[in-house]
């Protein structure tokens, strides 16, 4: 891993944006600009632009924060002596109510997750680790302010269903920043299915997938399950950030067909995607509706507030009518 | 004869004008006729100047223009070229390059601290500011008679104490099984807070900056704007958050 340009260099075509270092990826944008297909309101043209290759300063025992991404090359202090924090003294790990999940309170206060591929940042992202005796824990820092699910997490969400070993289906997986923390989640026991419609931040996502072997990168239109059906097994719950007027009925036929009885669905919902004009409290209850009618049964509904706006999540159980069963 | 009377007229007195008499004295120096004269003239002089100047008054053209009346100014009573217009300084071309080089410039710091406060915000969570925006949590239940006996913190499996404490309420699983890594002890975490309400500080400086910057190149831009001679109507005046609000004329461009 030495500072310098990738040599995949192949993936930014016109995207002007400069050699990320081997940094396994930095997913910078999001893929901005994508058409109708992508679920794309996540934030195309973030105007991030930056992170120069210089990759960062990577201290020899490998702890701490290393200074990803020193953006503007700026040498980061802590030059020489016992680079990263000695025996994990710099920062503190409490464990979250939501399984493979924590919190990290240092100079940061931040939700992460435990990194699964060590060494590794996906897009750019801080990480920090902590010496247990021998063993040395790395965690990667999870933005609420790009992923809802982090949001839900942190505005303090009752459950999230997705926890150590279970099989998750992911909408609107986008390049895959969310996708690499419910991978971390999940662990090497689960599976993360992430479907997503658009080649160009799939490109992203598949170079996730190929650091990480419990994701399993579909790139296809998440309206027709059945293009995929061969690919995905039953799951315990699906996750949706698709952010697409008709996204309950989406879910809902993704649910018919690969959602167990009893799996749950986590749905985070965008007021502006579904109906502009009407106030958002009215689209969040209409879409509550919408799911009732589809055996969806919801069990709680959260705004994101601090970090989004007009933004909910919905969380819910399935239970799919005999007839319905696959 | 004739050289009989010139002779006479030498003998002749000479005629003075009398002086003023004794018992007339207090009225002062009696007047002679070269006085008078004198005075008679300027007094006719002045007659007939005001009498040409009535008289080109009536006679006056109401339409009459002469560039000098636009050109020139009265400086202490005296009609003075007004200064020529020609010798700008800077003419409205370079302000406006100039304008354009504020901008851009205004921009990229603007750009850079966006960038470093994206950067920080990666970090930093807001996990328990004060007065931080509060969202809304709603759960729904079967029955009227749970909406009656519902308890958060037994619904959340979790201990009351933790209930306000949002980022994170660990169940009580949780709280049984697992413990906090790193660093513990009391003194560590203090320093940590310092740290971190420092690194919040710090945070929220960059946005308000980022913030004003993005009022100082609207601000620019509109004063660039103002210089083309479009036709436009102000619709909203400057504060000192926001840049003023013109509409203009829409103008067909080719």
């Amino acid at each position: 891993m030495r500072p310098g340009f990738s040599p995949r260099g192949d993936r930014g075509g016109g995207r002007g944006r400069g050699g990320f270092g081997d940094r396994g990826g930095g997913f910078g944008d999001r893929g901005g600009g994508r058409g109708r297909g992508g679920f794309g309101d996540r934030g195309g043209g973030r105007g991030r632009g930056g992170f120069g290759g210089r990759g960062g300063f990577r201290s020899p025992d490998g702890g701490g924060f290393r200074g990803r991404g020193g953006g503007r090359g700026a040498p980061r202090g802590r030059g020489g002596g016992r680079g990263g924090f000695g025996a994990g003294k710099k920062v503190m790990v409490e464990p979250h109510r939501h399984e493979g999940v924590f919190i990290c309170r240092g100079k940061e206060d931040a939700l992460v997750t435990r990194n699964m591929v060590v060494g590794e940042s996906v897009y750019g992202e801080k990480r920090m680790s902590v010496e247990e005796g021998e063993t040395k824990i790395e965690y990667r820092a999870w933005n609420p302010f790009r992923s809802k699910l982090a949001a839900a997490i942190l505005g303090g969400v009752d459950q999230i269903h997705i926890k150590p070993g279970s099989k998750v289906m992911y909408l609107g997986a986008a390049s895959g920043t969310t996708v690499s923390h419910v991978s971390d989640i999940v662990g090497p026991e689960g599976l993360v299915y992430a479907v997503e419609f658009s080649h160009r931040s799939g490109r992203d996502l598949l170079n996730v997938a190929k650091k990480r072997t419990n994701i399993i990168p579909i790139i296809e239109d998440a309206r027709h399950p059945h293009k995929y059906r061969m690919l995905v097994g039953m799951v315990d719950v699906i996750f949706a950030d698709v952010a697409q007027p008709d996204q309950t009925r989406i879910v809902a036929l993704n649910a018919h067909n690969f959602l167990k009885n009893g799996g749950h669905f986590v749905i985070s919902i965008k007021a502006n995607c579904i109906d502009s004009t009407a106030p958002p409290e009215a689209v969040f209850a209409s879409e509550v509706k919408k799911m009732s009618g589809e055996n969806m049964k919801p069990q709680e509904q959260l705004t994101l507030e601090p970090y989004e706006r007009d933004h909910a999540v919905v969380v819910g159980i399935y239970r799919a009518p005999p007839k319905d069963k696959k | 004869m004739s050289s009989f009377r010139k002779a006479l007229k030498s003998r002749q007195r000479n005629h003075h004008e009398r002086s003023q008499p004794g018992f007339r004295k207090h009225l002062g120096l009696l007047e002679k006729k070269k006085d008078y004269k004198l005075r008679a003239d300027d007094y006719h002089k002045k007659q007939n100047t005001l009498s040409a100047l009535r008289k080109k008054a009536l006679d006056k053209n109401p339409d009459e223009f002469y560039y000098k009346m636009v050109n020139t100014q009265l400086q202490d009573g005296v009609h003075v070229a007004k200064k020529a217009t020609e010798e700008e300084e800077i003419t409205e071309e370079q302000k406006k390059v100039m304008r354009t080089q504020d901008i851009k410039y205004v921009e990229m710091k603007r750009v850079a601290e966006a960038r470093k406060i994206e950067r920080m915000k990666g970090e930093l969570h807001i996990l328990e500011a004060d007065g931080k925006q509060k969202n809304k949590h709603t759960f729904f239940v079967n029955s009227k008679k749970e909406v009656e006996s519902f308890d958060l913190a037994k619904h959340l499996n979790t201990v009351p104490e933790l209930v306000d404490r949002v980022f994170n309420r660990p169940t009580l699983k949780t709280l049984e099984t697992k413990n906090i890594k790193g660093a513990v002890d009391p003194k560590t975490m203090k320093k940590l807070a310092k740290q971190r309400n420092h690194q919040y500080k710090i945070l929220s400086q960059r946005i308000d900056r980022e913030k004003k910057m993005y009022v100082i190149s609207q601000k620019i831009q509109t004063r660039k704007d103002l210089q083309d001679k479009n036709k436009k109507v102000k619709v909203k005046k400057e504060t000192h958050t926001a840049a003023a609000i013109y509409k203009f004329d829409t103008k067909r461009k080719r």
